[in-house]
């Protein structure tokens, strides 16, 4: 991957798309991009920096890009918001406690600028740990039905078991398809 | 015309005729050494410079014999040294991106994702700086050598800054660019800067009134390197439109596009002499070029992945190239041969230099290591393990007894010669 490689996937070909995905530490950002590339998800550590990886899906590839969630590396986020076609936003069904920490951290990614218009679906992520939310809990949660100005999803899922990322990823595939033909 | 003294230049070898004219100007000549090893005769090399050279007369042969044998001296320095672990520096809270040394080694820069510059002293690794200011990425980052009292920032906030080396106060911010810029240089008069962007262009800017001079437009594609000739009056930018040019620098015309690449070209570098320049790319060779009548002189091939990095020797009389395929080759610039093959790495090589002396290359790696290598021998001399995540970039100093790797770890580490 070195610094060339981070050059080329900046770059805006045809039939490729940028996907950002951020979320809060734990949530489990990174486990879902090594599903989604089919790799080992046994020992991962807390992201200090940031991860890509590039995933065919229905003729796109995808570059997906997983910042770290720390709330020190959170001020950091905006370096990554630059041509972004869809952002996911990954939540940890099962850690109520800090749903509203993720309502306050989701509402200022919504309001920044440069995410205006972006598409974005939430991965209502470890429904395979007892007491997970339900899809429609967050939802209801994070007050996601208010969210105008955007195309908006939420998927329930499982990066361990690797449960509704596909869905998830064919709505971004779909949102990315549709924002070509309009353009 | 009086010959008032000599001058010496380790690397690459050369001696500098300081002399004066009639009309009492002092003027300078470089003579280059570039096939000078331990092995030459400084006797026969004296005698030859005194049969070309008239400024030198023979009575100069016992001193140009003694600064021979130094100059002979600095290229077997460090040969058999060997580096180890000085310092981890964890100033960064995110990535690091490029890393570079002044020419006397005693600091360098870092630059990193947190969007921060920082300037270090070498010997003792205190954080003797932190340029603050960038709103994005500092992705490119160089000293005005040989000078070393400023540094250029290039960040994926589209603008470059100068700060001053000693206070850390910026002096210009450059605006003009559309997108990231990604690679940035100082001439070696220190008097203009070169800036290369995703926006496809380059641009020229006056250090001292922070003025944009040129915007060198022709690229159809991101530009990724460039690269100042020793006297400044050339730079060459190269593209991912596949091609490198040749811009003339005080018109910022361009001179040459150097055509022949079937993929992005992802390095490129003058020899010292200005006289043919290298390009590495995507299509998995290295071309060289003549720089004067912009033709490809060669093709060097062999690798079976992207060629990411390329590099001279500082004589230029060898290249090494590295590769995704996890290998650096090294090739004769006379014979285009390849008279090396560096195997050890255990992913992709993205970065690689030769040793000021030559008689090393440094590679950095994915595989989260350095490595260093006898390029005669095709030989692992070293491995630089330690960091926990890959290597994005990696530098020698002027003298050649320290490097300093910069890592998707967030660390900056310092190795030194014991």
């Amino acid at each position: 991957m070195g610094l060339l490689s981070l050059l080329r996937k900046l770059r805006k070909s045809e039939r490729e798309a940028r996907i950002l995905v951020l979320g809060l530490d734990n949530s489990g950002k990174t486990t879902i991009l090594k599903k989604l590339a089919d790799e080992d998800i046994t020992h991962i550590m807390p992201t200090q920096g940031f991860n890509i990886q590039s995933v065919v899906h229905d003729g796109f590839k995808l570059n997906v890009w997983d910042v770290g969630g720390q709330k020190s590396i959170r001020p950091y986020w905006r370096n990554y918001y630059d041509n972004t076609d869809v952002l996911i936003y990954v939540v940890d069904s099962a850690d109520t406690t800090r749903l509203e920490e993720v309502n306050k951290e989701l509402s200022e990614l919504l309001a920044e600028e440069k995410l205006a218009g972006v598409p974005l679906l939430v991965f209502a992520n470890k429904q395979d740990l007892m007491g997970a939310l339900s899809a429609a809990d967050i939802s209801t949660g994070l007050n996601l039905e208010a969210i105008s100005g955007r195309s908006w999803s939420i998927q329930a899922c499982s990066a361990k078991r690797g449960d509704g990322l596909e869905a998830g990823m064919g709505w971004a595939v779909e949102r990315v398809r549709a924002k070509d033909a309009s353009a | 015309m009086r010959l008032k003294r000599f001058l010496l230049r380790y690397f690459p070898p050369g001696i500098i005729l300081e002399y004066e004219k009639r009309d009492g100007s002092t003027h300078m000549k470089e003579i280059n050494l570039m096939e000078l090893t331990a092995e030459s005769s400084p006797g026969a090399i004296a005698d030859q410079i005194i049969r070309t050279e008239p400024l030198v007369s023979p009575a100069r042969r016992p001193q140009l014999m003694r600064l021979l044998g130094r100059l002979c001296t600095q290229l077997e320095q460090y040969r058999t040294a060997d580096f180890s672990l000085s310092k981890i520096l964890r100033a960064h809270v995110l990535p690091l991106t490029n890393c570079a040394f002044n020419k006397n080694g005693d600091r360098f820069v870092t630059g990193s994702y947190d969007r921060t510059c920082k300037v270090w002293d070498t010997d003792s690794g205190a954080e003797l700086h932190t340029l603050e200011g960038h709103s994005n990425v500092v992705y490119c980052v160089a000293f005005n050598n040989p000078f070393g009292d400023k540094v250029v920032t290039g960040s994926f906030d589209k603008t470059a800054k100068v700060w001053s080396a000693s206070t850390g106060e910026c002096l210009h911010t450059y605006r003009g660019h559309r997108t990231e810029i990604v690679c940035a240089s100082f001439d070696p008069n220190g008097s203009t800067i070169a800036t290369g962007s995703m926006d496809h262009t380059a641009m020229l800017w006056d250090v001292e009134t922070g003025a944009a001079l040129h915007t060198l437009a022709g690229h159809t594609a991101e530009i990724v390197t460039l690269d100042f000739n020793q006297t400044g009056r050339q730079i060459i930018t190269g593209s991912f439109d596949n091609t490198v040019r040749v811009w003339d620098v005080r018109s910022g015309a361009c001179v040459h596009t150097l055509k022949g690449h079937l993929g992005e070209v992802s390095a490129a570098s003058f020899n010292f002499e200005g006289t043919t320049c290298i390009s590495g790319s995507i299509d998995r060779t290295c071309k060289i070029w003549d720089v004067a009548s912009g033709q490809c002189i060669g093709t060097l091939r062999g690798h079976t992945d992207e060629v990411l990095d390329v590099a001279f020797n500082p004589q230029g009389t060898k290249i090494v190239t590295g590769s995704a395929d996890g290998t650096a080759r090294v090739f004769s610039t006379a014979t285009k041969a390849c008279t090396a093959i560096l195997v050890g790495h255990s992913s992709e090589i993205s970065k690689v230099a030769f040793s000021p002396q030559g008689h090393k290359v440094l590679t950095a790696s994915s595989d989260k290591t350095a490595r260093l290598w006898d390029p005669e021998e095709a030989k692992a001399l070293q491995v630089l393990e330690g960091h926990t995540d890959e290597i994005f970039s990696c530098a020698f100093n002027y003298s050649g007894d320290a490097i300093i790797t910069g890592s998707k770890d967030n660390t900056c580490r310092i190795w030194r010669c014991a």
